[in-house]
């Protein structure tokens, strides 16, 4: 190698050296997110994870137990009612969500013009609309004989005999249609966003090629929107984890624990029963179930989660 | 001296002057889910007559947000100095942090203090306790009775009779539904209705018998309580409460229609005088309580009697170890559970008294007077409608709401009611 190409490179090392060499101003920068990220989120993550290995209900003083939390919890019966709850709720209102909402987008995208806005704003209500308000709605819609939904099924002859909620063969389902009902609002707003972002380029290109409606949506726009749809689905597990208002509200997990899912389980546990080990135990084990499931999905579907990501990954 | 400097020493001289006024003025923390107009009521007339203290109250939703701010609060050592409490289960969740009050109270009202309490509040203030604490954590601010109440003009109207027998009370559930109404609401999705319907029927075959059960000293799946279970699922077959029960909550929407005269019977307590007293408009029926009555469940079984009155505290309030430190603190409980804050309480309808000798007083109807004297004729002889371990009224809570359901039946309920018992009373 040629002694002037070395002597080149020089500058540029020295330059990439300091760089690298401590520099307290760019530290400071990252201070207050990492103080914030410490304060709100690590050492509750911690202080809960310590607690998940004490006794302590009532009064009584905090005993040190081990994994035994660990194991009290997971032989309980009602643990795995909440399992499969949660399973249910992933899996009913995640691909349900995002196909009435994806459905919703492009039909509101394409075939509205002077309404678009209005049909938006409707369809999205739902989601900033509080929990308790429809908490209360529903109950009414569910309640037979003097209920809502009863007021116009009496027209066609129809007589409900029972409250959907109140019954434990359905308690869980009839509160999974009002989460559907209340968040496809948000999946729709991705997918508007995702149609919005779409390069008319590419579609035009399309459309040359020939592909029209039912083509072009299923070939061109769904595999377009993949960023949208990783993102709902990631959005999506959290989001079934963290299910607590609705619930709480309706049936308090309720009937006979037949809805109950891990954030009434654990408020059970930590705050009705004072049993605050257990309840902690819980919250780690739903730590590590959403940490894992999300890993695996990024794993398999890859941390692109919006066209720009894309973009600056490739 | 120029205008700046006169103006510098003027805001200075007041900043200084308020703040020795300030530091003067003692100030109380309050936190409790009780209802925010008729507490205010109370402090207005507490601070009118302790004008050197000032209190700072702050309401919560009982759940979750007031559980949830207490426990919070206790981890970190900030609980206020008062705070609201109901006997057994949350007044034990939170002993290390409260102040036993037998000194201050005794000093307050007398050694004897304790027996102007009603015995069913006195027997809950100390539920829970380890063995041989004798210490009071809780001070009752009112108390309440547990009852069916009705509407006594679509009583009139349809022509039915305050229900004797259980016959006459399915009678009367068939003639309310057949003209278009809802028989019994009950609020079967909320844990708390249910015991006390419950306890209702219990107390009938036994008086006395749940609590001998949760003390461990009769099995629950003794045959009073098997039987008592029996006739709960029966409210649900034969029509006394309404279709769909399981998925109703009394609060908001029970309570709502029963004041809106589409309810003829509602299992509730003394509490519901209040109605009355709410802010206009008020339906006809909640005008002055015009509308309503009250009965005691009727015998279920032949050979029954009516349901005994149970009841006890309705709430009470907790002097905290910061509340300790700070001498208003117990000031305002004492004024608040036996002085001029429970009086306004009172006047409010808010409930009834925890100690004897306070009756409401202000624009009250005579028919509202006639009510509060037949429950307070009551009072002295409830049986006790409160659980000291929270495990134990969750377990009930789970077997009334599965029996009711039909997915399970009355014994093995109970059954698990009982090994709920056996292990909180091992962990005591």
């Amino acid at each position: 190698m040629h002694v002037d190409t070395l002597h080149a490179g020089r500058p540029a090392a020295i330059a990439l050296r300091r760089s690298r060499a401590f520099n307290p101003t760019l530290y400071a920068f990252a201070l207050p997110a990492t103080l914030l990220f410490v304060v709100f989120i690590a050492y509750p993550i911690v202080w809960v994870a310590g607690q998940s290995v004490y006794t302590k209900s009532n009064a009584a003083e905090a005993i040190f137990a081990g994994l035994g939390n660990y194991r009290s919890v997971l032989t309980d019966p009602t643990f795995w009612i909440v399992v499969r709850n949660m399973a249910l709720w992933g899996v009913i209102t995640i691909p349900v969500q995002m196909l009435v909402g994806g459905l919703l987008a492009y039909f509101i995208e394409r075939h509205t013009n002077a309404l678009r806005g209005f049909f938006r704003t409707m369809f999205f209500l739902p989601v900033v609309t509080s929990v308790s308000v429809v908490s209360l709605v529903w109950v009414q819609i569910y309640a037979p004989y003097y209920g809502i939904a009863q007021e116009y099924l009496k027209h066609v002859g129809i007589v409900m005999t029972n409250s959907a909620i109140g019954d434990p063969k359905t308690a869980i389902y009839a509160l999974i249609v009002v989460n559907i009902w209340q968040w496809t609002g948000f999946s729709m707003l991705m997918y508007i966003a995702g149609i919005a972002n779409l390069p008319s380029e590419v579609l035009d290109a399309a459309r040359i090629d020939g592909a029209r409606g039912w083509r072009l949506a299923v070939h061109v726009i769904v595999p377009m929107l993949a960023p949208a749809t990783k993102s709902l689905l990631l959005l999506g597990v959290i989001g079934t984890l963290q299910t607590f208002p609705i619930v709480h509200l309706m049936t308090g997990g309720g009937p006979n624990r037949a809805s109950e899912v891990f954030g009434t389980f654990i408020f059970k546990q930590s705050f009705v029963l004072g049993d605050t080990g257990s309840g902690a135990a819980l919250s780690v084990i739903v730590l590590v179930v959403a940490l894992v499931l999300s890993l695996v999905q990024i794993a398999l579907l890859g941390a692109r989660l919006s066209p720009a990501a894309k973009g600056r990954a490739s | 001296m120029n205008k700046k400097q006169l103006l510098a020493v003027s805001a200075i001289t007041i900043a200084l002057s308020s703040g020795s006024a300030w530091a003067q003025e003692k100030e109380v923390t309050v936190w409790s889910w009780f209802v925010q107009s008729t507490m205010q009521k109370s402090i207005a007339a507490f601070e009118k007559t302790h004008p050197d203290i000032k209190v700072n109250y702050t309401y919560y939703n009982y759940s979750p947000e007031y559980v949830t701010a207490l426990k919070a609060a206790a981890a970190s050592g900030s609980l206020p100095d008062v705070i609201g409490l109901q006997p057994g289960s949350l007044t034990q969740q939170y002993r290390d942090n409260l102040e036993p009050v037998n000194e201050r109270a005794a000093k307050e009202w007398g050694a004897d203090w304790a027996e102007k309490v009603f015995p069913v509040n006195r027997k809950q203030m100390l539920m829970g306790n380890p063995a041989g604490d004798e210490n009071y954590y809780i001070v009752p601010q009112e108390s309440q009775v547990l009852c069916i109440w009705y509407n006594r003009k679509l009583f009139d109207e349809l022509k039915i009779a305050v229900p004797k027998t259980y016959e006459e009370l399915k009678a009367a559930s068939k003639a309310l539904t057949d003209a278009g109404h809802i028989p019994m609401f009950q609020g079967a999705a909320d844990g708390w209705q249910n015991e006390n319907v419950f306890l209702m029927l219990a107390n009938q075959f036994s008086p006395g018998i749940v609590d001998k059960a949760q003390a461990g000293e009769t099995p629950w799946t003794a045959p009073e309580l098997v039987s008592a279970m029996k006739a709960w699922k029966g409210l649900f077959d034969d029509g006394v409460f309404q279709q769909g029960a399981l998925g109703a909550h009394a609060y908001p929407t029970g309570a709502q229609l029963f004041a809106q005269g589409k309810v003829g019977m509602m299992a509730l307590g003394s509490w519901w005088m209040q109605e009355s007293k709410f802010p206009p408009p008020l339906s006809e029926f909640v005008q002055s309580m015009d509308g309503f009555d009250f009965f005691y469940m009727p015998p279920v079984k032949e050979g029954n009697k009516a349901s005994p009155p149970v009841g006890g505290i309705d709430i009470g309030y907790g002097l905290t170890k910061n509340g300790g430190k700070n001498d208003a603190a117990w000031t305002f409980l004492a004024e608040l559970t036996n002085g001029v804050g429970l009086q306004e309480a009172l006047n409010d309808l808010n409930d009834l008294p925890a100690f004897a000798g306070h009756q409401p007083k202000g624009d009250i109807t005579e028919h509202v007077k006639q009510l509060s004297a037949r429950f307070m004729e009551d009072l002295p002889k409830a049986e006790n409608q409160r659980f000291a371990s929270p495990a134990v009224a969750e377990a009930l809570d789970n077997a009334l709401a599965g029996v009711a359901a039909g997915s399970l039946e009355a014994e093995a309920a109970l059954a698990t009611v009982q090994t709920a018992t056996e292990k909180a009373l091992a962990a005591k």
